[in-house]
């Protein structure tokens, strides 16, 4: 199987643009999904502020999401997508299990945090195996915006710091509540 | 199957209903429903042409949440429904899903007639050795010395090994696998649909609420073996037995054994017989002479 471990499929060797964008998007879209399905449990399970934090994601993906796919558009028309959602496993989505009932927005950060990591981490390994000297800008360009995603959310773990209504800085499994058997 | 169809175009979202899961936020069910719609899109068949049967439980709502058929049935006797439907409807693609508890504990004497009787069903049980629903007490997969709500001073018994209990019976295709590792999850769930013939697929999904440490979705990454790094052959089924012994000692991922040459199904042998005897069948309208004394 060719590919990164995430992108089971892909050959990175031989990706062109078109290729790279159709990726992008597909990432893009994975991740806005992923969140607003941590968003649906979250709010089941009555832990409304971090379900909300994870609608706001959300609809960051989805407008990275539109802005790589008006690119797409606009160089190669509505030809169809080549990579599709079943060569795509947890690129920038967060894990299904790093979340839980009662988390806090402090928390929800730190997922958000590790996602927009790992995604930086992916285009970066991408970039390194891309040899389509287009594509490579993209991938160039992908991991400077996570880079830019993924300073944004340390700023707001900042302000939620200085905050006297945020939550308290620290090990946020000190003060959260879990639910317990009954 | 005879009517089977399928759309290149399938999306994993065609089959995920709209109706949104109430497990708790982490809950290694999540990734299993997210690995079964990839699997189906995979396959390709449209949702009117697969049903789901599940018991009770927290895996066994999975029928909810997909746009196939589906039917939450009774605590346990999933797999007897998911036989009758297969045999009045031979065509559907019938998938069966539930927990430890529901598939080995009250209705674990099914599923040695089920793999037995062979028919084209896919089995795919939630191992989170835990009752997870009815919050926490002990399940026949939960590790001996495991103190729950229902075994306060920890449990004195061994659990029950679905691996080789499936294997021992003579299951054509035993797969393990964990919402930790997606893409090999996606790979086995799809190859077990695909298998002609009674499949079972062990699946270890966390339960954050009441499962055990070492049972989390982290100690899973750290710790899981896929089958293909240690070079097994899933055809050798000696082998197969052997890997299944050390069931809730090492995390084995991957296909245990899959028979090379997969016998005729009970649903294909009925169907055979059928034909068989349609010569002499009676006309509809004289069925009940059979068991009238003329
Ligand atoms: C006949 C009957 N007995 C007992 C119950 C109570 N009950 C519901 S679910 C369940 C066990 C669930 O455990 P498992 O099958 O492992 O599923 P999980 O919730 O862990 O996914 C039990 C004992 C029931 N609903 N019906
Ligand atoms: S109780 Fe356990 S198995 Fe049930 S939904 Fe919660 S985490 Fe999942
Ligand atoms: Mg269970």
């Amino acid at each position: 199987m060719n590919g990164l471990p995430c992108s089971p499929g892909v050959d990175f060797k031989k990706v062109s643009l078109m290729q790279a964008l159709d990726l992008a998007v597909t990432i893009e879209e994975e991740a806005r999904d992923r969140y607003l399905e941590l968003a649906d449990a979250l709010s089941i399970a009555h832990t409304p502020e971090a379900s909300e934090f994870f609608r706001k994601m959300a609809r960051m993906e989805e407008k990275h999401r539109v802005a790589l796919l008006t690119k797409r558009r606009a160089s190669f028309g509505d030809r169809p997508s080549t990579v599709g959602r079943l060569q795509i496993f947890d690129v920038e989505a967060p894990d299904y299990d790093t979340v839980r009932a009662f988390m806090t927005v402090r928390q929800a950060l730190d997922v958000a945090l590790q996602s927009e990591r790992k995604a930086h981490a992916f285009f970066k390994a991408a970039l390194a195996e891309t040899s389509d000297p287009e594509a490579r800008f993209l991938f160039a360009e992908l991991v400077a915006e996570e880079s830019d995603h993924e300073a944004y959310v340390q700023a707001e773990i900042a302000r939620q710091a200085t905050d006297p209504w945020g939550d308290p800085p620290g090990d946020p499994a000190a003060y959260s509540d879990e639910p317990v058997p009954q | 199957m005879d009517t089977a169809t399928t759309t290149a175009t399938a999306t994993p979202k065609d089959y995920s209903s709209p109706l949104k899961p109430i497990w708790c936020p982490g809950c290694g069910d999540y990734g299993v429903l997210q690995a079964l719609y990839r699997a189906l899109a995979a396959i390709g068949r449209p949702p009117h042409e697969i049903a789901f049967i599940s018991g009770i439980g927290c895996s066994s709502r999975i029928p909810g949440y997909t746009t196939a058929y589906g039917f939450n049935s009774v605590h346990g006797r999933a797999l007897p429904i998911a036989q009758g439907v297969k045999l009045a409807n031979p065509d559907l693609q019938v998938i069966v899903a539930g927990g430890d508890g529901d598939g080995f504990s009250i209705g674990g004497g099914h599923v040695a007639h089920a793999v037995r009787r062979n028919l084209d069903l896919t089995y795919l049980v939630m191992d989170n050795q835990v009752y997870g629903l009815t919050k926490g007490q002990l399940s026949p997969t939960s590790p001996k010395g495991l103190a729950t709500v229902t075994s306060p001073l920890g449990s004195l018994e061994e659990p029950i090994n679905p691996l080789l209990y499936t294997l021992a019976y003579g299951a054509g295709f035993v797969a393990q696998g964990t919402p930790a590792d997606l893409p090999g999850l996606t790979a086995l769930i799809e190859q077990a649909i695909r298998y002609p013939g009674f499949a079972f697929v062990n699946i270890q999904s966390p339960c954050v609420t009441f499962g055990q440490e070492e049972q989390q979705m982290r100690a899973h990454k750290a710790h899981m073996r896929p089958l293909a790094s240690l070079g097994h052959d899933p055809s050798d089924q000696l082998r197969a037995l052997d890997l299944a012994r050390s069931y809730g000692k090492e995390l084995h991922t991957g296909v245990l054994y899959r028979n090379p040459n997969p016998p005729p199904t009970y649903d294909a042998l009925v169907r055979e017989r059928q034909r068989a005897l349609a010569p002499e069948a009676k006309d509809r309208a004289r069925l009940l002479d059979v068991f009238l004394q003329k």
